[in-house]
């Protein structure tokens, strides 16, 4: 009886999602096409510069992307070409977008789980204890810092780790090196200092939500009567209390993903030469190579859409005060 | 007397807050006999919960802490033995029921979770002998199809069941005292019965020794043997409870009586105890219940009364009685 | 004068519906914690700096080649220099001296105009842009809790789907489209930044319709507007408070986060792009990168301490 109510969720949940989509793919485009310069404006501002002719160009890229044709066929055209991985032509690196995402994306994914990982133990860890030792020094300092946290501006943190790091001290200095494989040592000590800048503000956000979920459940009746029954306080803390605080915490980790962490990453491959996503969004932007950063944030967002959706169907499947009704 | 298990002696609980210190408790001294019910009287604030936490030490302890007195049970202190020590008692030698026991349950464990937990504790069976026992629990508080219930969430079920479960739970490593604070508090009245019904039963069957915590007469009326009044953060009157019912002395003990509601008169006002509880943070000089009292008399504002012992099992402390 | 003065500010507060001693309620609260005093210490001093702060400095455009990267007061750093003639590089001494407390930059612009002059940039930036934020998420949240019905599903629906798109990533895709002068950037990080006071507004208004006291307030007979002003509007503006001094780090991080990559105005001097500049010479002249930084750092500190003691001093429950 209570799987079908699942599934009945789920594709309720899957459907809205599809509405989403949607509409992300409509602003975006009535985005671009409102822009004061079309694709072909910029591109012809890199072919000006090259010395083409530009009238004879303008009318190539026009008739390549439709710029001719009415709104509404260039939306049909639009959606089309995007179902069938036809995400257009990436002038600066002469290949087609979808193919200079395919390769890059698995840099940014890394960078953005290795600081995941990092920002999520360490930060409920902490929570958990400055949240049990209240009023003391030591949750003073921790909130302090958790403060810190959050306003250091992640891309002076990384220059200010670069400048202690690599320049005064001379320790870290290896580039991430896309020939050598994903988690071969060089590569993830490159990555030292980035997933430490990305993971940063993560980690003070991390530490606020788990303190501040521990504290409200550390208050209530059934940590008394777990006490009662004898269990040494670690249990209570760590089974009891925990899994309480756990759930809504898992739901603002989740969301905070697409405000927090891709702009972060966005910023921190750019500082650190780490050639994902973020990176080649950035040039694309001084190439005025427009597929590119459409492309670009168009996956980002899917990627929040997709998180979205994931968190939502498992804090369902997760709660029983909402299963059970 | 030699079947007391439970004597608590000049206990004082204080809570050191940054508003100023609230004697929650201020010298509270009673005894618990073997196999009797001894019900703790008293209205909110007056300090009865705190009493009862503090057997186990569960107030939370940075602003809590016991400045004085002893409560002697098994040949231990329990207000300075070592944690280790009062953790094996509690659950196991000690249990405790709440009032609300919607809260009181974790509501993201199952019920069987809870129970089990609990007997795997205390009890060297294996999980499914304590399945089978926890089970057995529930049949005995009369829930019915304990198996389903065993798998249930807190949140699924009725209050009554609820409080059921929970007194399962405080049965379920077969205790020498139960403490009961106040069970039938947040519960209407068909369930009120249920539950006193249980722990009547509870009296009978297993010779359980309990201590009940309410505000409500009625209640102690019905399933109590002795019965200690606190006021203040103090023991105003102890004795049985037919003497407090027919025979009070203090002054806020016969009030009490006064305001249970009685059939026979069909008008007249519903009889009340002028005033409010005492604010914990500034008590009044000398007798806690002074400004509230009737027969309230000059030194009453200005000294503690001390104890007065009226019969054998029947002691006051009362400026009337000297 | 002054006593005009006086009843023009008792008569704007009264037709305001301002309630003084609820304001100082709050203040007094507010004033016990001392982080958020402390921030809203630094934000006046701030303010100040960038309001009065020009007419004392040195202009910051004026390039001079001669006292290039010069540290600051008190800092004592080599720099090599290359000799034409001689076709030798040596190196020499370099003084920061009190001409340029701060120290210059790589065209020898003084680093102290140009941090005071960034700090106008980020706090104009900060304040309109979330002003446009807030305002729009305020009507859009309010206006979608009072009408309801299909309204309320539309506006929420298309709430949703701007909040999927990544803040920063939209941001990039806006600018690089329509392009960076700093007066359409402060729109589209107010455009795309609305989202979150839409969501919370809405669900105040919600629940604030139906909570005992607007109840009790109509039973007693009180008009629509009477309840509205006098108890709906108060309710609501200390969380748009909140909110807004939450908001403003966010969004000056925002701005000098496009100055740092590159699409932020060239005109102007934010505190971004002097740190974009300062990160390609952290050999030569760690300063540049170091000072905007800190200042960005100290302001979102500030801000984030005073919103932080707001909520607390607005929480009922919160025990100060």
């Amino acid at each position: 009886m209570e799987k079908s109510w699942l599934r009945d969720y789920i594709i309720k949940r899957l459907l809205y999602a599809v509405i989403i989509a949607w509409g992300i793919l409509t602003i975006t485009f009535i985005m671009v096409r409102v822009g004061p310069s079309s694709p072909a404006d910029k591109y012809l501002a890199n072919l000006a510069a090259r010395g083409q002719d530009v009238a004879e160009v303008r009318a190539a890229i026009e008739a390549r992307y439709g710029l001719d044709q009415p709104i509404y066929e260039q939306y049909i055209d639009y959606m089309g070409n995007l179902f069938q991985g036809n995400w257009g032509w990436s002038f600066s690196t002469s290949m087609p977008v979808i193919e200079l995402i395919k390769t890059h994306w698995i840099y940014s994914f890394q960078l953005i789980l290795l600081s995941s990982l990092f920002a999520a133990f360490l930060g409920i860890l902490i929570g958990i204890y400055s949240a049990v030792k209240q009023y003391t020094k030591t949750d003073y300092a921790f909130t302090f810092f958790s403060f810190v946290g959050i306003s250091i501006p992640n891309f002076w943190l990384g220059v200010m780790l670069i400048l202690i790091f690599s320049v005064k001290l001379g320790l870290f200095k290896t580039y991430y090196d896309t020939t050598l494989p994903l988690f071969s040592l060089d590569n993830l000590k490159a990555l030292v200092l980035p997933v430490i800048t990305l993971g940063t503000g993560m980690l003070a956000g991390y530490v606020r939500y788990t303190r501040s979920a521990m504290l409200d459940n550390l208050r209530k009746a059934f940590v008394t009567t777990a006490r009662a029954k004898g269990l040494p306080e670690q249990t209570v803390i760590g089974k009891h209390v925990f899994r309480n605080a756990l759930l809504p915490l898992i739901t603002i980790i989740m969301f905070d993903l697409g405000s927090i962490v891709f702009g972060g990453a966005y910023l921190t491959e750019i500082i650190f030469g780490i050639p994902g996503l973020g990176q080649i969004s950035f040039n694309a932007i001084f190439a005025n190579d427009y597929p590119v950063v459409v492309a670009v944030t168009l996956i980002g967002t899917f990627m929040v859409l997709l998180v979205n959706l994931v968190t939502d169907i498992t804090y369902t499947y997760l709660d029983p005060r909402i299963r059970y009704d | 007397m030699n079947n007391v298990i439970l004597k608590v002696s000049n206990l004082k609980t204080y809570f050191f807050t940054s508003r100023g210190t609230v004697k929650a408790v201020d010298g509270v001294d009673f005894e618990l006999r073997h196999g009797e019910c001894l019900c703790l009287v008293g209205e909110s604030g007056c300090g009865k919960t705190v009493t009862a936490l503090s057997i186990l030490r569960l107030f939370d302890s940075p602003p809590g802490e016991i400045v004085d007195g002893q409560i002697s049970y098994d040949g231990l202190n329990l207000t300075n033995c070592s944690s280790e020590q009062l953790r094996q008692i509690r659950g196991k030698d000690i249990s405790m029921v709440f009032q609300e026991a919607q809260s009181a349950l974790n509501p993201v464990l199952t019920i069987g979770d809870q129970i089990i937990e609990q007997i795997k504790l205390h009890l060297p069976l294996n999980y499914s002998k304590a399945e089978d026992r926890a089970m057995t629990l529930l049949e005995e508080m009369g829930i019915p199809s304990a198996e389903r219930v065993m798998s249930y969430y807190p949140h699924q079920l009725s209050g009554g069941m609820k409080q059921r479960v929970l007194i399962a739970m405080g049965l379920s490593c077969d205790p020498q005292i139960l403490i009961a604070d106040e069970p039938t508090t947040a519960v209407d009245v068909t369930i009120k019965a249920q539950i006193l019904d249980i722990f009547r039963d509870l009296k009978t069957s297993r010779q359980m020794s309990t201590i009940f915590i309410t505000h409500d007469l009625a209640v102690v009326a019905e399933i109590g043997d002795r019965a200690v009044v606190l006021y203040g953060g103090k023991d105003v009157e102890t004795a049985p409870v037919s003497e407090i019912i027919n025979n009070p002395k203090h002054p806020y003990t016969s009030g009490l009586i006064e305001c249970l509601p009685d059939i026979s008169k069909s008008t007249g006002k519903l009889a009340s105890i002028p005033g409010t509880t005492p604010n914990p943070l500034k008590m009044p000089q000398g007798c806690a219940f002074h400004p509230r009292c009737p027969k309230a008399m000059e030194i009453c504002s200005h000294q503690e009364p001390l104890e007065t012992v009226i019969s054998k099992e029947h002691r006051v402390n009362c400026h009337l009685y000297k | 004068m002054i006593k005009r003065l006086q009843d023009i500010i008792k008569r704007a507060s009264q037709h305001l519906h301002l309630n003084t001693r609820l304001i100082n309620y709050y203040w007094q609260r507010t004033r016990r914690n001392k982080l958020a005093v402390a921030g809203l210490a630094f934000i006046v001093f701030l303010v100040a700096l960038a309001i009065i702060g020009p007419f004392f400095t040195l202009d910051p455009t004026e390039a001079n080649f001669e006292e290039k990267n010069m540290p600051p007061a008190g800092f004592v750093t080599e720099q090599s220099v290359y000799n034409i003639e001689t076709d030798e590089v040596t190196t020499k001494e370099v003084h920061g001296t009190w001409k340029h407390p701060l120290g210059t930059d790589s065209k020898g612009r003084d680093m102290l105009a140009m941090i005071v002059s960034g700090a106008r940039v980020s706090l104009q930036v900060g304040l309109i842009a979330t002003g446009i934020a807030i305002i729009l998420g305020t009507i859009i949240g309010v206006l979608s809790a009072y009408l309801g019905g299909w309204v309320d599903n539309a506006l929420m629906r298309f709430t949703d789907i701007m909040m999927t798109f990544p803040f920063f990533l939209l941001l990039v895709l806006i600018i690089f489209i329509f392009g960076s002068n700093l007066a359409f950037i402060v729109l589209a990080i107010g455009l795309t930044g609305w989202t979150g006071t839409a969501r919370l507004t809405r669900s105040e208004s919600l629940s604030l319709r139906t909570r005992e006291f607007v109840v009790a307030a109509k039973a007693l007979g009180a008009s629509d507007k009477r309840v509205i002003f006098r108890h709906l509007i108060p309710n609501v503006i200390s969380l748009i408070i909140v909110i807004a001094t939450l908001s403003i780090p966010g969004v000056i991080l925002a701005e000098a986060a496009l100055s740092f990559i590159g699409l932020g105005d060239p005109m102007v001097s934010s505190w971004g792009i002097i740190l974009e500049a300062g990160q390609h010479s952290l050999n030569t002249a760690w300063w540049v990168a170091v000072e905007p930084g800190i200042m960005l750092f100290l302001t979102v500190l500030a801000f984030n301490f005073l919103g932080d003691g707001l909520r607390d001093a607005f929480d009922p429950k919160s025990n100060i």
